[in-house]
């Protein structure tokens, strides 16, 4: 009984303070890490392949105007599995290293894009101008 | 050995005309079908010849397809690796059929659920009340069948109450919960109490049943499901979503590539590691021992910072995929992997030796919340808890997954079928865990991570896995259907096997004594939403509803 105390205190001591002193110091997540989502509006043609495999299903496709797509990320719902990363076709879509996700205003944790496109005369959905069905049947468009 | 051949053999030779059809349809599971006034023979039959140890029971509805309820049986024949289903066909008009729980009593919750979820009732069972669905849920509406939206909400009844168990002539009760200090996650025990010893208990629980299962076979596709069965347990993610996988990919005959099974197993491993070391921290917390809390987890805390540094995050890894994984382990990070586990291994072996000789630890838990080897084979216990008493069931060595086939280690037993025996099953299986870990690193072979998955999953298949996580086998069965996306999913954790021992092994204990026996199951369960409040001058007992409990 004895000894055993004394190994246990011999284990505390050993191991000494360790803490980090975050918040008060940054504590950058390693490479790699899946924290909130970013998407490059530049890139993105509106495919929606993310959309589709999103798990709990936290990006929003609405078509709002004639042309016009929105597509919404809901963070309040994302799960950070990074599959519309894996699965979007241009490189679009980043998962960052920024996961300090807290706020009193709920509206910031949407990410919202807006991208012009054409819309079809026979359904009238809304299509990527140049050359966008090749391109979602070359990349897998419903994986 | 018994062979998948010979079981229908024997089968068929002695039920003759009663079989339906026997089939392997997957290596090693064998799917007989039975018309419904043979199950009782046949099962009695099994339980004399072979002794198999039941699962769990799944419910389906195909109405659409054959006019039918079909529930199947789920056995598992360790030594021979063998998986049985025994799959009885019911008639729409009048799914009745004869309980099994008379016969083994493991099967008295997983029958509650299918009359809960799929209204199969189970005639003769001893215990029929409601096990799984909310006190003012409507009777008579059955959230697993095919007839039910998925997103369909039911009118509230809240005069249906789930009456619990009157208490014996001459004991008093003592509510454990919903809300109790040491037990982390919500769960009421409803204990009769003679002084200061415990008589009988009862238990409710399973009132934030999250419907998964309904979700993933209503609106989810194949590949989405990973993730959600990730998120089923907040410690043992990955068992879940692996368990998913392979049984899709069984049931598909999808070949993953060796290099994506060895990673599965190094991050099953991992997660092993982790889930021990808190377990053992919490035990240690419920017995006021908090030395061992903060140490134990100050160990843990690397394992967390190595799989953040694998896979992206530190506790959802979210790396399966149907036919592999979706992150490679690089060579640049082997070693790193080795040092960590390397200084876990050296730490744990550091905090075994200086436990085992501490007298004050073997007073709460020598001879404390004994789970005897009869008691456990008849609850079809597992995990841990069923090694701590002396039975090797271990689903890495009896059904094998992953890479688990080529992987050698030892299988921790101990005999003392008490708290401390569970304790050094799980101190050993973390000293195990770093071997294989180290194993597979040196024997991961190079090559693709991801495997050849075809492009539509043909329906109509099922296969059943079995996982060994942290707290006991994870079981999930599997039929394929239409639309890229399960047409049935049953899940079964741990926990659902483990928890129908506590009124055993609590019986005859001491109050003081319950959270960790409790605790020594490493329990994960859901929440509940009510309380009781017992007068302790009269004894009276009053149970306050939801609606009251707002008003306040």
């Amino acid at each position: 009984m004895f000894i055993s105390k004394l190994k246990q205190a011999l284990i505390c001591l050993k191991a000494g303070r360790v803490t980090l002193a975050y918040p008060y110091k940054p504590s950058p997540p390693p490479e790699g890490f899946r924290g909130k989502v970013k998407v490059d509006i530049d890139k993105c043609i509106g495919c929606a392949g993310c959309a589709n495999v999103c798990p709990p299903g936290a990006i929003e496709v609405t078509d709002f105007d004639e042309g016009w797509r929105r597509i919404q990320f809901h963070l309040t719902r994302c799960i950070s599995c990074g599959r519309c990363e894996e699965v979007c076709p241009e490189e679009a879509v980043k998962l960052t290293d920024e996961f300090e996700l807290s706020t009193n205003t709920k509206e910031d944790l949407t990410v919202t894009i807006e991208v012009y496109m054409d819309t079809c005369q026979r359904c009238t959905r809304c299509f990527k101008p140049k050359h966008p069905l090749d391109k979602m049947m070359v990349t897998g468009f419903r994986q | 050995m018994l062979t998948a051949k010979q079981i229908i053999e024997t089968l068929r030779t002695r039920f003759d005309k009663q079989i339906l059809g026997a089939e392997e349809k997957v290596s090693n599971q064998v799917f007989v079908r039975v018309v419904p006034d043979a199950l009782i023979p046949v099962i009695c039959f099994l339980n004399q010849c072979f002794s198999p140890r039941f699962l769990i029971n799944a419910g389906t509805d195909v109405v659409q397809q054959d006019g039918k309820y079909v529930v199947s049986y789920i056995f598992s024949f360790d030594s021979e690796k063998i998986f049985l289903c025994i799959q009885v066909g019911l008639d729409s008009a009048d799914p009745d059929i004869e309980s099994i729980t008379p016969i083994i009593a493991g099967a008295n919750w997983s029958e509650r659920e299918t009359r809960d979820l799929v209204g199969i009732s189970a005639k003769n069972h001893p215990d029929p009340r409601r096990l799984i669905l909310a006190d003012d849920w409507p009777e008579g509406v059955y959230p697993l069948r095919k007839d039910f939206p998925y997103d369909y909400r039911p009118p509230s009844e809240p005069q249906n109450k789930v009456p619990l168990k009157k208490p014996p002539e001459g004991t008093k009760v003592i509510p454990i919960g919903p809300f109790y200090p040491v037990l982390e996650e919500p769960a009421y025990f409803k204990l009769f109490v003679d002084g200061e010893t415990i008589v009988d208990c009862d238990y409710r629980g399973f009132y934030s049943h999250r419907g998964i299962e309904k979700y993933g076979d209503s609106k989810l596709t194949y590949n989405q499901i990973c993730f959600i069965a990730e998120r089923i347990c907040g410690i043992c993610g990955f068992i879940h979503s692996t368990c998913y996988c392979e049984a899709v990919e069984r049931a598909a005959g999808i070949e993953v590539p060796l290099r994506a099974r060895y990673i599965r197993t190094i991050m099953l491993e991992l997660e092993r590691i982790h889930s021990h070391l808190l377990w053992l921290g919490i035990a240690a917390h419920i017995i006021g021992f908090d030395t061992l809390l903060m140490q134990s987890w100050r160990i843990r805390e690397p394992v967390m910072w190595l799989c953040e540094k694998i896979s992206g995050n530190r506790k959802t890894y979210g790396m399966n995929l149907i036919g592999g994984v979706r992150r490679d382990i690089p060579a640049e990070i082997h070693d790193e992997i080795v040092r960590v586990i390397e200084k876990i291994e050296r730490e744990t072996v550091e905090v075994i030796d200086a436990v085992v000789g501490d007298t004050s630890l073997h007073a709460r838990l020598k001879n404390v919340g004994i789970l005897k080897e009869a008691v456990a084979r008849s609850i079809c216990t597992v995990g841990p808890t069923v090694r701590g008493s002396g039975i090797s069931i271990d689903s890495r060595v009896d059904h094998p997954y992953a890479a688990y086939k080529f992987v050698d280690f030892e299988v921790a037993v101990e005999t003392g079928c008490d708290i401390w025996a569970r304790t050094l099953v799980r101190l050993k299986e973390t000293i195990e865990a770093v071997k294989i870990i180290k194993r597979c690193l040196l024997e991961m072979p190079d090559g693709p991570i991801m495997g050849e998955v075809m492009e539509e999953i043909p329906s109509g298949r099922e296969a059943i896995c079995c996982v060994e996580a942290p707290r006991g086998e994870a079981i999930h069965y599997v039929l394929t259907g239409q639309d890229n996306r399960p047409y049935r999913w049953r899940v079964r954790a741990p926990t659902y096997a483990n928890l129908q021992c506590v009124p055993y092994i609590i019986k005859g204990e001491r109050i003081a004594d319950v959270p960790i026996i409790i605790g020594s199951l490493d329990p994960c369960y859901s929440c509940t939403e009510r309380m009781a409040v017992v007068d302790v001058k009269t004894g009276q007992q009053k149970i306050y509803t939801k609606e009251e409990i707002i008003k306040r």
